[in-house]
Parts: structure tokens; sequence; C-alpha cells
């Protein structure tokens, strides 16, 4: 039964060219735009390489820091007295890693200006994020301890200053100060806040040692933990170490904020709450997007819906016929829908092609220095499973009508 | 006619509600690019109130962070710095300043004027060679200068038109006192001078109120700037960077500095507004292009469902040019009433605070600019199945009885 549906709706399809180009621009425009939107969520919050142990992961990316009245603010990043003093040893956390927000800085090179960005951390940080090493690896806490004037580079940056030459026990140099380069990795796109950076230097080769008194500054802290299950504890511990916080003068600065949580939590937080509330903000956040989703998938929806509703008069004979002789409301709500799933189907193949060419577009596009934005499994799925519930949003309502259709009044035409 | 028209309307009530719907949401999708676009146009098409050609930023990191002790020390590298670079041949003349033009970072204020209203302004804090720097145009009285020094009375600032008119009306305000009464150890701000409306943030960002503070870098309670501005000869090329950077570095050994021309960093900001703009601008167009092949197809339909009536009509004695009418006529009811809903929801915005940005000029003449835009699109879509309905024969159509 099925295969003749599927041949009527082949023939429903070639017999009305407009239409079925009508419908299948629509399906396929309304998944590209899907399918970018998931593949760029993907890319900046999904798991991948680096950040292999995502799952396991918190951070603290801003602190804020109050007056007594509460009326001045200071927003930053962390300063990195406070995180060695006051957030070591969180119970539940097997790693921590302190790295600087990536700043840029400019290398002349043959006479060239290169900027590049830079990020200065510890040896933990590799320990954590799980780099691709192309060349060397990674520098050590020693390095860190010891101010070695070492630096690990990125593949692009390898290029900008050797071509296709090794790099590694090569000099470079970076905002006035000469490193060593001991590893090179493979790019990590821009969009991953966390590890993103061109060059990789210990945090001690800093320019003065000032950072080692600063409880705000441009810091970032890691926190590795032991299973996802302690998160909870973590956070909590986190807000009790908060408060212990000496200040130097408590009449100018006396009260600290601040969460470690994952990067997702972070981007709602700051679109929805404010440094200061340790509140999850995620629910809103989500509600938000799928909002937005819904109400942009509404109007092709509902211009698919018309035009179904439309087209059902054109083959009330049909029905007619078919009805006269003894099909069923459901038969014929069946068939309809199997079409309309059939044409969903088809707009889908084209979608998914057509995204991989937006999405190309968009990673050559250079806009997002070293995004790789690819259709991967996990958002074919969505995209798939998106695809058939438009096809039932868009074929449901014209079925039904069409199946209450009198057999009579069908024949006549 | 047009009662008659609505009945007919009335008469195929289902299928056009869905098509008034699908107005709707076009209106408010189309409506929601266009008020965007047409706030970024005003603004982009008002006076910037500096020029940025052949002017360089030096952002300064002095990593300074909470720590106070050696300011002045700090203070007295700037006002080395500056002097070195005034030296240099290829430099014009040279500025301190806490927020350059195009930069990131806000440092903004808020007060209650004297009618109730919030008003919200930008600060910043400048050396006196600003004025030349940027090029900045006074209306009255001066930009600062070396009268004020040792003025410890009172602060001087300069303040942009859009300021003036909201603190003082009509009123000149020359030798006001612009300072919050609310603060209790306040110290009297007083504007010296008026310039031109100046917006940091660049031609797309809104018009705003501006305060500039002098810099004083022999003063301890001034701000260590966060850049210099030079404006460099026009033949000035790269080359000269890195020698600038070099003489910097040696000047101030633990400081960072990052090179960049304001037009590198416009273009930076152009492209932040622009490329968001665009997205949904492209995404708007296609979905009206959908909508608009999906109208067209069901009038199609209905046109082809109406041949009976039509050949009637025509046999009754209508004109080609009625039939094409009645068409186009019925197409318009449905599009008002759609629009009316989706003008009704819009107009609701402003009261809810939504969409706060945009004055009622703006939003007048984006509501004016998507109605004119969904009639456009409808009687495109009409065109063609009108067209379709005139060339019904009556003989044909009446052949069906």
């Amino acid at each position: 039964m099925l295969k003749n549906y599927i041949k009527i709706a082949f023939k429903v399809f070639l017999r009305r060219k407009f239409f079925t180009f009508i419908s299948l621009f629509a399906i396929s425009f309304t998944l590209v735009v899907l399918m970018v939107a998931v593949a760029f969520l993907d890319h900046t919050f999904g798991k991948q390489p680096p950040e292999n142990k995502q799952d396991r992961t918190l951070c603290v990316f801003h602190m804020v820091m109050k007056t007594p009245d509460g009326g001045g603010t200071w927003s930053s990043g962390g300063g990195y007295k406070f995180f060695d003093r006051y957030a070591r040893n969180l119970n539940g956390v097997e790693k921590m890693s302190l790295c600087t927000e990536t700043e840029p800085v400019f290398s002349y090179h043959n006479g060239e200006k290169i900027q590049s960005y830079l990020k200065r951390t510890d040896g933990e940080f590799w320990q954590i994020l799980e780099f691709t090493f192309l060349e060397g690896a990674p520098f050590t806490s020693d390095d860190e301890k010891n101010v070695n004037f070492v630096a690990v580079i990125n593949d692009a940056t390898r290029k900008k200053f050797f071509g296709d030459e090794s790099a590694a026990g090569k000099t470079i140099e970076a905002d006035g100060q000469r490193f060593r380069v001991v590893g090179v990795v493979a790019n990590v796109p821009y969009l991953r806040r966390t590890p993103f950076a061109d060059i990789w230097v210990p945090i001690s080769t800093m320019k003065t040692n000032n950072y080692r008194g600063e409880l705000m500054g441009n810091f970032n802290a890691l926190f590795l933990a032991r299973s996802r299950s302690d998160f909870l504890a973590i956070k909590d511990e986190f807000q009790v170490r908060l408060k212990q916080v000496e200040f130097p003068d408590p009449r100018e600065w006396n009260q600290m904020y601040g969460v470690a949580e994952t990067y997702f939590e972070n981007t709602s937080r700051s679109a929805f709450g404010r440094q200061e509330n340790y509140q999850s903000q995620n629910a809103k956040f989500l509600a938000a997007l799928i909002g937005a989703m819904i109400l942009f998938m509404l109007l092709p929806t509902i211009n698919l819906i018309n035009i179904n509703v439309s087209r059902i008069m054109e083959r009330a004979s049909e029905i007619g016929v078919r009805k006269a002789f003894g099909a069923s409301s459901w038969t014929l709500v069946w068939q309809f829908v199997v079409e309309n799933v059939l044409l969903t189907l088809i707009g889908g193949a084209i979608g998914f092609a057509l995204s991989r060419f937006v999405l190309q577009a968009i990673t050559k596009s250079g806009f997002f220095p070293y995004a790789e934005f690819h259709l991967n499994y996990r958002v074919f799925l969505y995209g798939l499973a998106l695809a058939i519930f438009f096809g039932l949003m868009s074929g449901v309502y014209p079925a039904w009508k069409m199946s209450r259709l009198h057999p009579v009044q069908a024949l006549k035409g | 006619m047009i009662k008659h028209l609505c009945k007919l309307v009335w008469n195929r009530k289902r299928i056009n509600f869905l098509i008034t719907i699908e107005i709707f949401f076009s209106f408010l999708v189309l409506f929601s690019v266009i008020v965007f676009a047409v706030y970024y146009l005003n603004n982009y098409l008002y006076p910037l109130g500096f020029n940025y050609e052949n002017i360089w930023s030096i952002q300064v990191d002095t990593r300074s962070g909470s720590d106070e002790k050696d300011k002045l020390q700090r203070l007295a590298k700037t006002n080395q710095i500056i002097s070195a670079l005034r030296e240099f041949g290829e430099v014009e003349s040279a500025a301190a300043v806490w927020a350059a033009p195009f930069s990131r970072g806000d440092w903004t204020s808020g007060r209650k004027l004297k009618d109730g209203r919030d008003f919200d302004y930008s600060n910043n804090e400048a050396s006196d060679e600003l004025k030349e720097v940027l090029g900045l145009n006074v209306v009255r009285g001066r930009w600062f200068s070396k009268e004020d020094d040792g003025v410890t009375n009172y602060k001087p600032v300069v303040i942009n038109q859009m300021m003036a008119r909201a603190f003082f009306g009509d009123e000149d305000p020359i030798g006001k006192d612009i300072s919050d009464p609310d603060d209790k150890e306040r110290k009297e701000a007083r504007v010296v001078g008026v310039i031109d409306d100046f917006r940091k943030n660049g031609e797309f960002s809104e018009i705003r109120g501006y305060v500039f503070n002098r810099a004083d870098f022999t003063n301890q309670q001034s701000f260590l700037p966060r850049f210099f501005l030079i404006k460099v000869r026009p033949e000035t090329t790269a080359v000269f960077e890195e020698k600038l950077l070099a003489r910097l570095q040696a000047e101030a050994r633990d400081w960072s500095f990052t090179i960049k021309t304001l037009v590198d960093m416009r273009a930076n900001v152009f492209q932040e507004y622009l490329v968001p703009m665009t997205a949904f601008a492209l995404v708007a167009g296609f979905l009206l292009i959908m909508v608009g092949l999906g109208l067209t197809g069901v009038l199609w339909l209905t046109v082809t469902q109406r041949t009976k009536e039509i050949g009637l009509r025509r046999a009754k004695g209508a004109t080609k040019r009625r039939i094409y009418h009645q068409i186009l006529g019925e197409m318009f009811i449905i599009t008002s009433l759609g629009l009316l809903a989706g003008v009704l929801v819009v107009v609701q915005f402003p009261l809810l605070n939504f969409l706060g940005f945009a004055d009622s000029k703006v939003y007048t003449l984006s509501i004016i600019i998507s109605l004119v835009l969904i009639y456009l699109l409808t009687a495109l879509c009409g065109l063609y199945p009108s067209r379709l309905a005139t060339k019904v024969q009556p003989a044909e159509a009446l052949h069906y009885e």
C-alpha cells in the first residue's frame, strides 16, 4: 500500500511543479536556517577537542567586586591572588588551572606586522584540556615556576612565522618579549572561549609581578571535577570561599561575587541574569532559544498549511472516488501524511546539501577565526527530527480537513 | 463595492483567515528588521563629531590593577611618553584619553533631569591636545587649556550639544554646574565648553550625552589614560609603527602597547553592526520570498476554483478590468486585515518598553515602510492570478453547469 501512496505522491508532485517547488523551497530554506543556527550553537557550546572533558569542567569567567554600600561595581576577570589563595583545593576538584583572558598582541617579523591572540597559563591547563600536538609538547608547571620563556603556538601562527618549516626550538617575538617554541598545536576555534589563543605562554612571564597581589584582574579559573556529580558541591564551596576573602581596604571594596559554571551557564547568565546572582538562568535561556525557533518556524508552517489546504479542492474528485469505494477517513489521512512526509524528506535532503554549502561558505569567509562548522551526525539527527516534525505540522490539518469531505460533494467537483 | 468585496472575502473565511495570519506574521518579521535598519540608518546619517583619518590609537596596559602605590610614578611616565611621541617627525599631534573612539568599554552615568526623565550619558577623560588630534568642533566656550592648570575648587568639563540641551534647554550652559546634587562629596563640575555631538562608538551608535573631563597627569586624582591618540602625517606607513613601538617599550618596559589605526578600528565596529544585520535581513528576505511564492500559489488556485463565478460575471457584462479589480480588491482587504492586527501589536511594544531605543520618528517611519512593502508584496503576488482571471472565457466557464 505504501508503495502505491509513494507512486501517487510522485505523480502529484510532478503534475503541479510550481507548487512542489514552493513547498520544497519553504522546507529546505527553513531547514538551512535552523541547521546553521544549530551548527553555530553546537560549535560554541558542544563538546569538541580540546575540551574532551567538558562535561567535567567548571570555569570562573567573570568576577564582581563591590563597595560597602553596593553602589560601586568593579566587573572583570578574577585576580591571580584571589584564585591562588582562596580557590585552590576545593573538594571534588581533581585539577585546577588558571589562565588569562586572551588578548591581542603584535609581533614584527621580517618587517611584517603579525597580530595574534596570547593567553598566559600554567602547566595544568594542558592536562585539563587535550590539545592535539603537531610538534613538541606542552610547557610544564616547572616552566611556570622557573619563569622559562617558552611558548606553545598554533598551526596558523607557525605558518605566519616559519612558513612550512617546523617551529620547535625556534624563537618568536610577541608583545616585546621573546619566547622559545616548545610545541605546536592544531588551531582551536575563536568561539571556544576557554581554550582559544594563538600563542600560550607561562603566567610567570608577565612583564611585572603585580598580578600576584590582585583580587581582581584578567584571570579565568578552570576546575576539573572528579565527576559531574561533584558540580553542586564545588559550586557551593566556591561561594563559601568568596565569603572568606580578606580585603586590603574594606572601606573601599568589601564584597566579591563570582560563579563556577560551564560556558553555557555563563552565556545564559549574561543574557538573563546578573553576575552577582548565583541562580542558574539556563531554563530561561533555553526557553528563549526554543521560543525563537518556534517563532521562526511558524511562518513557513502557515505558508505550507495554506498551500496544502488550497490544494485539497484540486484533488476533490480523487477523494470522492476513493470514499465512494469505501476508503475510511483514516486511510486518507494516512495517505496524505505519507505524501507530506515524503515531500518533507526530499526538501530535507535539499536542505542538507544547501546547509553544507552555506556552512562551508561561513567557514571559508574567515569571519570566525579557525571555525569549522560542519554537519556532524548530531546536527544531522536534530535536522532530520525537525524536518519530520515540520512535515507533520503542515500536513495533519489539511489531511484531516480533506478526509471529512463528503463523497457526494467531492464527486460533484 | 467594498461592502460587496467584504462579503466575498467572508464567504471564503477559512482560507482567507489563514492568509491573514500569514500576512500578520510577515508584517511582524519585516517590521522587526526594518526598525533596526531605519534606526541605524538614521544614526549613520547624523554627523560623527570627530575625524578618524590618519589617526593611530595606541592602547596601553599599565598593569595597574587595584594597586595604587606607584600611581604618581605611572602618571609621570605617561607625561614622558606623550612628549616622546611629539618628538617624532611623523607625528603631528598626540593626546591621551581614557577611551579612544571605536574602542570597547564605556564609562556611563545616569541622572534624573528636572522634568523627571532619566538621562544616561557617557564620560571620558582627555588631555588638552585631543581637540587638535580629533578635530573636535567647539560650538560654545572653549576646550581645555593651560588656563585650567592649578584650578582646585572646581572641575572643568566640556559637554556635547545634546547634553547641553537636555540639562539647560536654551540657556547658555557655560559656567554652569553639572555635578550630581545627590552626591555628598560632590565637587562643582563647571562647563567650560560645548562641542558638536560626539559619538565614540561610531556612526551606527546612538546620539547620547557626552562629558569630557580634563586629564591632568600632575594630579594624583587623575585617571591613568588607557589610550594615546596620535595624528600622523598622511604619508606615514606601517614601517613607522615598529619604530614607534620600540621607542614606547624603551620608555616603559613593563607596559604593553597595541597600535591600531582608527580607520581599522572603525572597520571592525562596522562589521560588528553590519554582519548580524545582514544575516537577519537575509533570513527575513528569504521568508518574504517564501511567503510571496505561497501567496501566489494560493491565489492562483483560488482563481482556478472560481472559474464558474468569474465566467458568470463576464457573461453578465463585467469587463476584464472589473474582474481584475475584484481579485486585487479582495487581496487588498485580506492584507489590510492582517496588517491592522500587526500594527495593533507593534504599537504596544513602546508601551511595554520593548525596542525602547527607537524614538517615535524612527518607529512611525518603520511602520509605514513595512506597510508599504507588504502591500507591494501582496499586490505583486496578486498580479499574475488576477491576470489569469481576466482570461476566463464566459462560454468555457458556463460550460460546467
